[in-house]
């Protein structure tokens, strides 16, 4: 029983990178309806930023989300006015799915020229500090991920609920048209959306800096996972997203565990598979948004 | 909608563009004669464009004329591509040649039954992002399937077919040229004959508008299923005969993702559903893959990255779209293309 308490412990953790790389995409995809597949890559690319901002100037890696968050904000209007302005009004959302796959192309392997072909990981001093009790170990950079995840939901949500700026993001997500009528400018509303997105891919990327070892090629997969927790999560849903990549997490802990390592991938897209046919709106979300689509 | 095709436009247009196609295939048959293909670093050059061209035009029938965007044709790129090398290890068939027509046929076979199970449910249930993200799980399991598949199908470590080669048989560049050029030949042939169909139109009227398409009396579901699973054969039939040039497949690269993202790329580089846009944006794209190794090595994969961009920016609608635009010639050349 202890066993199965840790595997489920350690799957939350692993979950809540997912998690916060879902409700990036969520974002990006309930305004626009562009997948944003090169999430994982660009997570990958915040998570060396944050390594080289430790190893050659030394600031440690929670200091680093002061830097890495407002770059990736940055970074994110600057993807959006270069690359999606014109794509994300386009009927035809293959576009806007090529220009995503053409960035991750880019990005991935660009890192690859430049940064060589060698996982990285963070050689942080309290790395081994842990919490123990009842016979279950974690670690403090595990829970201080998940205290991540949890609090980059919530300020996404109180932006979302309690700001104007917010408020026309919801709007535009509901119902692209009627916003413009209202006289809101949608091409701020979605730009401000994907820059929040890749804001939390910058979360994500310190997160993965600081917990796990990562190369270059990392993203493709990472992307697909964040995918599929949003489509468990429901889109459309900060907190949905977030629970979605808990769940997936512990599934591929469970997996891991119970069966064999080399099947958490079939596990994992089973599921995602699954969800898809019968619960198209994901455990959370509703059902209308799925209409649309 | 039409549905007796207009003869009074069978004319000219046509013509020149069966001379086109017919000077093409004769040139591209006849190479090996004046262009020794299997020293010539242009013979690998273009058996590779010919098995992307191949998987390309596949994904051009299911996306560019039925509208579904399928991502997971590297998995029946890889089918196929194991389909040959296990029936061939452990020497299923008897048959035993090389290019072994049987094992061919089969590894189209496998894929297309593979895709008509999956797409009962897939394409009954899901549309648009959604049936794109089913495919890309349902390739990832079968990726993972052959990956954990142990002795039977030789795990990561994948088929050394180099051992069970049959007898007296030289491996030679020139055979591999012209069986691919023969199975790309077929694939257009193949595709250019449904979509100029009655098949054809249910499949671009389904594209247009589902719901109008099944009021009109089409039975959606099936010619999703069928272009699916042509898809699919398509995709497989290119993998078996990349497989005789590999003699290794491993999970690892023939379920690359190389082989869903290039042929997409050429599809849309030269033009969703026409006939000649995949060869146009496969010669391409290739073009910039092998030169971009060959002067900025190791940097080609960026430079894909960066033509993918620009060419979304800058063209949507591919090569053969800007031919539309153009006044008089290249007008004809996108068969298929919707009429206004």
């Amino acid at each position: 029983m202890t066993s199965f308490i840790q595997v489920v412990i350690n799957g939350i953790m692993l979950g809540s990178m997912y998690g916060i790389a879902a409700a990036g995409l969520s974002l990006i995809f309930g305004t626009m309806r562009v997948i944003y597949l090169a999430q994982g890559t660009t997570i990958v690319f915040f998570a060396f930023v944050t390594y080289w901002l430790f190893v050659k100037a030394g600031i440690d890696p929670y200091l680093c989300l002061l830097i890495v968050v407002p770059l990736a904000f940055l970074v994110g209007l600057f993807l959006f006015y270069t690359f999606f302005r014109k794509a994300a009004a386009l009927e035809d959302k293959n576009v806007s799915l090529l220009i995503a796959v053409g960035l991750m192309y880019l990005i991935e392997n660009a890192m690859l020229k430049v940064w060589s072909a060698n996982p990285r990981g963070l050689d942080i001093p309290y790395a081994d500090a842990t919490i123990a009790g009842w016979g279950l170990r974690v670690a403090w950079v595990r829970v201080a991920l998940l205290g991540l995840a949890v609090l980059s939901a919530f300020v996404v949500y109180l932006f979302l609920k309690r700001t104007r700026l917010g408020t026309a993001v919801r709007a535009a997500a509901e119902d692209m048209e009627a916003t413009t009528l209202q006289g809101i400018n949608s091409t701020w509303v979605c730009a401000i959306s994907f820059a929040v997105g890749i804001g939390l891919a910058g979360v994500a990327g310190v997160g993965m800096a600081t917990v796990y070892s990562f190369d270059y090629q990392f993203g493709f997969t990472f992307a697909i996972k964040a995918l599929i927790a949003l489509s468990l999560g429901g889109i459309g849903n900060v907190f949905g997203a977030l629970a979605g990549g808990l769940i997936l997490g512990v599934i591929e802990n469970l997996t891991a565990y119970y069966i064999s390592i080399s099947w958490i991938e079939a596990a994992s897209y089973g599921v995602f598979i699954l969800v898809l046919i019968f619960l198209p709106q994901g455990l959370f979300g509703r059902r209308e948004i799925v209409k649309k689509v | 909608m039409k549905l007796i095709p207009d003869f009074s436009r069978v004319g000219r247009r046509k013509l020149i563009w069966a001379i086109v196609a017919a000077v093409v295939v004769v040139f591209f048959a006849t190479l090996p004669f004046y262009y020794d293909v299997s020293e010539g670093e242009f013979g690998i050059f273009f058996f590779t464009v010919f098995i992307y061209g191949i998987v390309a035009q596949g994904w051009n029938l299911v996306a560019g004329y039925t509208g579904q965007i399928s991502l997971g044709q590297n998995a029946f790129f890889g089918l196929g591509a194991f389909t040959t090398a296990l029936l061939w290890f452990w020497d299923i068939t008897h048959t035993g040649y090389w290019f072994d027509p049987v094992l061919m046929v089969l590894s189209m076979v496998a894929p297309a039954i593979v895709a008509i199970l999956v797409g009962l449910p897939l394409l009954s249930r899901l549309r648009g992002d959604y049936f794109s993200f089913g495919t890309l799980g349902i390739g990832m399991i079968i990726s993972v399937i052959f990956l954990n598949g142990g002795r039977i199908t030789g795990g990561s470590e994948g088929k050394l077919l180099i051992k069970v080669m049959p007898e007296g048989v030289e491996f030679n560049l020139q055979t591999h040229y012209w069986v691919s050029f023969a199975v790309a030949v077929f694939a257009t042939a193949v595709v250019y004959f449904l979509t100029t169909s009655r098949v054809g139109l249910a499949l671009k009227a389904i594209r247009e508008d589902e719901v109008s398409a099944a009021s009109h009396g089409i039975n959606v579901l099936k010619y999703k299923i069928m272009s699916f699973a042509v898809a699919a054969a398509l995709a497989g039939i290119a993998g078996s005969v990349y497989c005789y040039y590999l003699l290794h497949p491993m999970p690892m690269n023939v379920f690359n993702m190389n082989f869903l993202f290039l042929p997409l790329v050429m599809v849309v580089l030269g033009g969703t559903g026409t006939i000649v846009g995949p060869w146009i944006g496969a010669l391409i794209v290739y073009l910039i893959a092998w030169y971009g190794d060959k002067f900025f090595s190791g940097w080609h994969p960026v430079i894909l990255g960066v033509v993918m961009i620009l060419v979304m920016l800058l063209m949507p609608s591919g090569l053969a779209g800007l031919g539309e635009k153009l006044p008089h010639w290249g007008a004809g050349g996108s068969v298929g293309r919707r009429s206004k």
